[in-house]
């Protein structure tokens, strides 16, 4: 399974003055006949970095982060990892969490995080002690000896995470780390991968909640239809979208609040009314029509969330 | 780093080989085995004590009392066993006749004696009988009984057969019951082992495990190290039962034929391995098509109709281990593993055939290989519906 096939290599390749240890995806293109799950995917996630990725289900999140692996081949592009191209022996480097977990379901947590551990180039003793130490972070130590199979879901989600870390990777790919756990588990997992990424790794993984994501991150990619349709960090992309104001102005005649210039009128209730302002409006317009109408209780900017990003990035990208 | 191509594979093996060591299977079904194979040792045993020729049983009446010394030595001479007895009266030799407690009446006078039998008089009982009654009439003629004794010995007619048949093997038995043996043993391990390779590969699938093994290992590492692990259970397995069963066999001392040797052992753990990759590969092709347990017996039936077709033609190959059917079905790559150690076990077998047999089923297992292998890569990661082997074979 190599990838690159068909892949240009470009004299102005942005990898070859990236930082040693980051990752890079160029050009991805992958179709399952019709379907085209990736369309020239473009990305870049710097070493030390926590970088979130979001998109709807079948963006192309989950086939992307499998050509990362190698477990499928790309139609076209290229993965570069520290700006040489991902070799097998490369890839044995990334911890990967799948989108459909697995492990052996009849084999002891600590021996199977050893032999996972080996399997990805560690030495017998090493791997058993990295084993036994994954396991009390997350504090599943009392069942080292158990099968995995006897563990409720939220703990085998946990062994497949210390399964993606046990051997000490290069790089993190995680898909959906946070679906199925806990609350006091997301804790726990949102503390792990920053560690990693403060320890320099660069960190990628995806996820549907994206207040999570919000807080977690470093950086963001929101893609759709197999194609990066906005990144950057979280405030990079609020300075994108349009500016909002809550405009709270009780004396204000039931239709007052349409037409005014430079603005949109996006929702109204109990008196409050929320405005989107048009790029290079002047908010201070808005406010002296507000004044015009009476008292004005409240006027103040509202950051946009990620969700919201979300949602009218997709919907500038015509669905 | 280089992390070596062997040793993930040994890795591979080694977890196989302490799966299948730590399992059930193994260890009751090895224990079972032996105490089946010490059953079916004690039972020939006993049931070969009885079987010596017994004793037959002729009775004289006072009126051929007379011929009875004769009658013993000749039979005896012949080497036929009798036992010689005096009934009262023909009525009452006849009724022990009948009862079956006495296997030759003989009655009449001395010089024209009938022998009463239940349906045919032993031709060697009749001879030794027949040369008492010409002693008796020569004695009657006034010859003395020392001459006639001299004159008798020693008549003996040489025999030039222009066709001699063969002579009877006297382990013929004993080798066939080896050759059936073996064959079962060998077709058991075979469709175990080759089916725990299978069911490995589905496993590994469904549990979507494979996504983080490929991710870190090749697919033909994975399948390599998968079977050689279980491939290595199996020999263990087999060598302990063909120890244990050579250790009966020496204590009891019911055969000691070649068959059942250390020597010839190995070479049945020859055909063992030979067997086991031949069928273990193309299981694994096939079943890495299917993503659920439920549907490896289904996937598998196509291949594990030709190992059930090699065990049916055991009943075939057994009466007739020389004959031409026989010596082809053996060659045959599928059937070979079971069918010339069949023909080995009985004698039957010349080098070249077990030189072809070999060289033919080494060249399938290298070309199966290719192929599962390939189907292998192309499907292992692919879930869901069952996928097609010839888009597996493009790797579409």
């Amino acid at each position: 399974m190599e990838l690159g096939r068909g892949a240009v290599a470009l004299a102005t390749d942005p990898a070859d003055d990236a930082a040693v240890d980051s990752l890079t995806l160029q050009g991805l293109t992958k179709r399952y006949g019709d379907v085209v799950a990736l369309d020239g995917l473009d990305l870049e996630v710097p070493g030390g970095e926590l970088f979130g990725f979001v998109g709807r289900n079948g963006a192309g999140k989950t086939t992307a982060m499998r050509i990362i692996l190698g477990v499928l081949a790309a139609d076209a592009g290229e993965v570069r990892f520290g700006g040489t191209p991902l070799t097998f022996e490369a890839r044995r480097r990334i911890g990967y969490l799948p989108e459909e977990r697995g492990l052996y379901p009849k084999m002891r947590l600590a021996d199977q995080l050893a032999y996972l551990a080996q399997l990805h180039g560690m030495a017998p003793t090493a791997a058993r002690v990295a084993a036994a130490t994954w396991l009390e972070r997350f504090g599943l130590a009392a069942r080292a000896r158990d099968d995995l199979q006897g563990l409720s879901l939220g703990n085998q989600q946990r062994v497949q995470l210390a399964a993606a870390l046990v051997f000490g990777p290069n790089l993190l790919v995680l898909d959906e780390p946070f679906s199925g756990l806990d609350p006091v588990a997301v804790d726990v997992m949102s503390a792990v991968l920053r560690e990693q990424a403060d320890a320099g790794l660069p960190v990628i993984f995806s996820s549907h909640e994206l207040e999570l994501v919000e807080r977690l991150c470093d950086r963001v990619a929101i893609i759709d239809r197999g194609r990066v349709v906005a990144h950057g960090t979280v405030a990079e992309l609020r300075a994108g979208a349009p500016e909002r104001r809550w405009v709270g102005a009780p004396n204000a005649p039931v239709h007052w609040g349409e037409g005014i210039p430079g603005t949109h009128l996006i929702s109204r209730e109990n008196g409050r009314m929320l405005f989107e302002i048009d790029p290079g409006a002047d908010d201070q317009a808005l406010l002296q029509a507000a004044l015009a109408t009476g008292p004005v209780r409240e006027f103040h900017r509202v950051e946009p969330s990620l969700g919201e990003i979300f949602r009218t990035v997709l919907e500038e990208d015509g669905t | 780093m280089t992390g070596g191509g062997r040793s993930i594979i040994y890795l591979v093996a080694r977890r196989e080989l302490q799966k299948r060591l730590g399992g059930r299977v193994f260890r009751v079904g090895t224990l079972a085995m032996i105490v089946l194979i010490a059953i079916g040792i004690t039972i020939a045993k006993v049931a070969g004590g009885s079987s010596a020729p017994s004793a037959i049983r002729v009775g004289f009446t006072s009126t051929t009392a007379t011929l009875e010394p004769a009658f013993s030595s000749w039979a005896t001479g012949a080497g036929t066993l009798v036992s010689v007895s005096d009934v009262a009266d023909a009525a009452a030799g006849t009724a022990e006749v009948t009862a079956g407690t006495l296997d030759v009446l003989v009655t009449g006078s001395p010089s024209a004696p009938v022998a009463v039998v239940k349906d045919t008089l032993d031709t060697d009982v009749q001879s030794a009988l027949s040369v008492a009654v010409l002693e008796a009439r020569l004695t009657a003629a006034g010859l003395t009984p020392a001459s006639v004794a001299a004159a008798l010995a020693g008549t003996h007619v040489d025999v030039q057969s222009l066709a001699p048949a063969p002579p009877a093997d006297p382990e013929r038995s004993g080798k066939l019951a080896a050759a059936i043996f073996v064959a079962f043993l060998l077709y058991l391990s075979i469709a175990l082992y080759g089916s725990f390779v299978a069911q490995g590969v589905v496993e590994e699938k469904a549990t979507r495990i494979v996504e983080i093994l490929l991710g870190t290992i090749r697919p033909s590492q994975l399948l390599a190290g998968k079977i050689i692990g279980i491939g290595l259970a199996g020999v263990l397995q087999l060598s302990i039962i063909a120890a244990a069963t050579l250790v009966l066999v020496q204590q009891t001392h019911i055969v000691s034929i070649p068959a059942v040797s250390a020597g010839s052992v190995l070479v049945y753990l020859v055909w063992f391995v030979l067997g086991f990759l031949f069928y273990a590969t193309a299981y694994a092709g096939v079943a890495s098509l299917v993503s659920r347990q439920e549907d490896v017996s289904s996937a598998t039936a196509p291949i594990y109709i030709f190992l059930i077709a090699a065990y049916v033609l055991v009943s075939i190959v057994v009466p007739d281990p020389g004959g031409t059917v026989s010596t082809v079905v053996s060659i045959l790559p599928p059937f070979a593993p079971i069918l010339m150690s069949v023909r080995m076990a009985t004698g039957d077998a010349t080098a070249w055939q077990v030189g072809l047999a070999i060289v033919l089923i080494v060249v399938s297992i290298a070309g199966l290989i290719w192929l599962a292998g390939r189907i292998y890569s192309n499907s292992i990661l692919r879930l869901g519906a069952r996928a097609r082997l010839l888009d597996a074979l493009r790797g579409k």
